[in-house]
């Protein structure tokens, strides 16, 4: 199963009870416009970003390869009137990087960004496992 | 003269077997332990050195004493070569593997191939005690490595792997 399909999973739950939703579809632009800015108060969610990467090169071959995944969420509200549970909001989406098992690290960076009245909130999910 | 490296690129060029029975185990890859997984191997050959002085000279004068003959590697940890295969019937070295001969303290044969097992191919055999062993871990390298130290009683002998 994808990262994408766990954290929107758990997202789904999560964000139930909230003044946002998550969409199913990726963040895909349409005319030029991504989806999440046309489609406020809904989460977003780019396909898994993989790279494996040498973590113990071994004199037999048998080398130890590390995996990195990159999940990349969106989520645009007004920027006026921001919904009064922004809080809860970000929070539940920033924690569910835990419905990921099996890795050793978690992260998850959240950004902000502000076009015209639009507030972006961008959040980096990442993932590292050997 | 050119120099003509010994390029390990190639998997299984350098090559470590350990054996408790005797040499002659060491030299079959089906009976010793190999090493799985090395990262790295250094042979020490450090020789003692004893300097004296002359009064006819204005320089010192050195002769070397016997070498201290040491083997270190660091290697991933692999559970069969580090555990056992805990199989009677195998060398006690592949049977107790790398923690049980040291746990023991096991003498154990090796052979240090320096660039593979095929005919022609140089190594150097010794026996010693295996020493050494930290295995280590932590959530930046998940997965355990260890340094693995053989203390070589007596000599390094040069050989060429038979036909």
């Amino acid at each position: 199963m994808a990262f994408r399909d766990t954290l929107k999973a758990n997202l789904d739950v999560a964000l139930a009870s909230t003044s946002v939703g998550v969409s199913a579809e990726l963040p895909f632009s349409s005319a030029g416009e991504p989806l999440y800015s046309k489609n406020m108060k809904f989460v977003y969610l780019d396909e898994d970003n993989i790279n494996k990467s040498l973590l113990f090169t071994t004199l037999d071959n048998s080398d130890v390869t590390e995996t990195t995944t990159t999940v990349t969420g969106y989520l645009a509200v007004d920027a006026k009137t921001q919904p009064t549970d922004i809080d809860t909001i970000t929070s539940a989406i920033i924690n569910s990087r835990f419905a990921i098992s099996g890795q050793t690290t978690r992260e998850c960076a959240m950004t902000t960004d502000i076009e015209a009245d639009v507030l972006i909130y961008t959040f980096n999910f990442n993932f590292i496992t050997v | 003269m050119p120099a003509t490296p010994i390029n390990v690129s190639a998997a299984n060029e350098a090559v470590l077997h350990l054996a408790a029975t005797d040499a002659a185990t060491a030299n079959s890859a089906v009976d010793a332990l190999v090493v799985p997984g090395m990262q790295d191997i250094t042979i020490n050959n450090s020789t003692g050195v004893f300097r004296f002085k002359t009064l006819d000279s204005t320089a010192e004068s050195a002769v070397t004493t016997p070498a201290t003959n040491q083997l270190s590697l660091n290697c991933i940890v692999d559970s069969t070569a580090f555990f056992g295969t805990a199989t009677g019937a195998d060398d006690d070295a592949k049977e107790n593997g790398l923690f049980g001969v040291s746990k023991n303290k096991t003498k154990v044969y090796f052979n240090v191939y320096f660039d593979g097992t095929d005919t022609g191919s140089k190594f150097l055999s010794g026996s010693g005690y295996v020493s050494g062993l930290a295995p280590t871990v932590n959530m930046d390298s998940p997965v355990w490595v260890t340094p693995v130290t053989i203390e070589v009683d007596g000599d390094f002998t040069q050989h060429d792997v038979p036909a």
